[in-house]
């Protein structure tokens, strides 16, 4: 059991060293210089880039700054996504640090949700935890919980501490002895080349025989072209926290020990670099 | 009407039975001519309902009109809105008058089972609305409600098929108020279209009102329909 507690702790310290540049754009009193972070995989970006900001914002006027929003080559970046999840899709087979344009103004509307306060991302995470949980245990585990738990939950991961978080998320993690695993696992299948951002059905974790489910499976029943090579050769890669988990895995397994901190597997599916 | 029971008290929506419902739904939609139709995502695997509308809103509404009919509201300020401008110039008293696009989905969610609410609102220059002025633009008599009730939250979230920022009715109580129409026509062995049902109640909240004639949509199918 110690291997797997193991993989909580890698999950959760997980790393992006990124580089943030001010949009070329902006109107700046002098130059601005970039900013190096390491940004946490598990986090979102508008709970970790205070500093970005007030650097940023020194050598701009107070008129000239609006809502802030993070852009990768040309694609506004949606912080309501766990930035592990973002790397991932967009930039995971390229060099490091992980370039990130900063702007302050002309917001994308059309493209990205408002964050005007830390309220905003709690509500949202929040959120998260709570349909996760209707899928596991039909929303009793959250519910039967007090408010101060759901409240360590969210000053775990704002406060980047693991035990905080884990002493309340355990619970999260757990099933009816009778059963097998969960009723339905959470998860979400991302593909940066569709128009619909991302494939979340019901699945259990075990088949009607008892068996149980794998990644495989999971592909399979939901983007079989994804990983069926159509001329033998594989075009894609199924990454989860930067890594490609061995399709053999079983997914109750993969659900209890590499979701995010909002109990979702976030599941990219990116094209395998030709090289 | 089948529902997956899990208990006495819960009448979740199974997805098949939602596109069947939705199917009844915009058959009469097209009947009265009121603008709901239904469109798949680009892989056909999913589809939803969608409706666009718009509406004058003038933010110096006179009393006696919010006792109004609502079928008349819309004409209703519209006048208004011509006369208290002639007024305004009168008085010096600033009134606008403002057309807002909304557009309204309903899609399934497999998570809780149940139909949510989506939302934008747009002026015609193209302007997003703001959360907040989307509070603002609630009717009176249901802000209350909405401050201290959390099943009918608004928040704006991503919409699942689209990607695109809508704002959301939190659908995680659905079931809770749902369970209490559907239990007493269940009663009186009526059939219900449990779409209908739902976005009676849960329209108005966002300023989605339904015709009175969907609630005959029913009791004409069971004439003909078996009765589960």
């Amino acid at each position: 059991m110690t291997d797997d507690k193991d993989v909580l702790r890698d999950v959760w310290f997980g790393r992006i060293p990124t580089c943030f540049t001010l949009y070329q754009d902006e109107i700046t009193e002098r130059e601005a210089e970039p900013y190096y972070l390491l940004l946490p995989r598990i986090s979102y970006l508008t709970l970790v880039t205070d500093k970005v900001k007030k650097h940023f914002q020194k050598v701009m006027r107070q008129e000239e700054v609006s809502e802030i929003w993070f852009e990768y080559e040309g694609t506004p970046l949606k912080w309501h996504y766990p930035i592990g999840l973002l790397f991932d899709l967009h930039a995971s087979n390229t060099a490091l640090p992980w370039s990130i344009t900063v702007h302050f103004k002309n917001f994308p509307e059309k493209d990205l949700l408002h964050c005007h306060s830390k309220d905003v991302i709690e509500a949202h995470f929040m959120a998260c935890i709570k349909e996760a949980d209707a899928l596991k245990h039909k929303s009793q585990v959250i519910n039967e919980m007090q408010k101060k738990d759901h409240k360590q939950l969210w000053m775990g991961l704002q406060n980047d501490k693991f035990e905080q978080f884990w002493a309340i998320n355990r619970k999260l993690m757990e099933y009816p002895p009778e059963d097998s695993g969960f009723r339905f696992i959470p998860f979400r299948i991302y593909q940066a080349t569709t128009e619909r951002p991302f494939i979340q059905k019901l699945f259990r974790p075990v088949d009607s025989g008892g068996q149980l489910h794998t990644l495989g499976d999971l592909l399979k029943d939901m983007c079989p072209s994804a990983i069926t090579p159509e001329d033998g050769e594989k075009k894609t890669q199924v990454m989860i926290h930067g890594i490609e988990p061995m399709l053999e895995t079983p997914l109750q397994w993969l659900s209890e020990h590499m979701s995010y901190p909002d109990n979702f597997l976030h599941i990219s599916i990116i094209p395998r670099p030709t090289d | 009407m089948s529902f997956s029971m899990a208990g006495e008290e819960d009448f979740f929506l199974e997805e098949k039975k939602f596109k069947q419902y939705c199917e009844e739904f915009v058959k009469h939609s097209q009947k009265i001519r009121d603008g709901w139709e239904w469109r798949t995502s680009k892989d056909f695997a999913d589809g939803y309902l969608s409706k666009t509308h718009f509406q004058i809103t003038n933010r110096n509404v006179p009393p006696d009109l919010k006792e109004k009919n609502n079928d008349n509201v819309e004409q209703t300020l519209f006048m208004h809105v011509e006369e208290s401008l002639d007024d305004s110039q009168v008085d010096g008293v600033c009134a606008t008058a403002e057309v807002i696009r909304y557009e309204y989905h309903v899609l399934y969610s497999s998570s809780y089972q149940v139909p949510v609410l989506y939302f934008r609102a747009c002026f015609l220059d193209g302007r997003a609305l703001t959360l907040d002025e989307i509070w603002k633009s609630v009717h009176a008599c249901y802000q209350a409600r909405l401050l201290e009730g959390p099943w009918d939250t608004i928040t704006q979230q991503e919409h699942p098929l689209l990607g695109q920022p809508f704002f959301v009715l939190h659908p995680c109580r659905t079931n809770e108020f749902m369970s209490a129409v559907l239990a007493s026509s269940r009663k009186e062995n009526r059939q219900t279209n449990y779409i209908a049902s739902w976005l009676s109640i849960v329209g108005p909240v966002v300023g989605l009102n339904l015709s009175l004639s969907y609630a005959k949509l029913a009791s004409e199918q069971s004439t003909d329909a078996d009765v589960t």
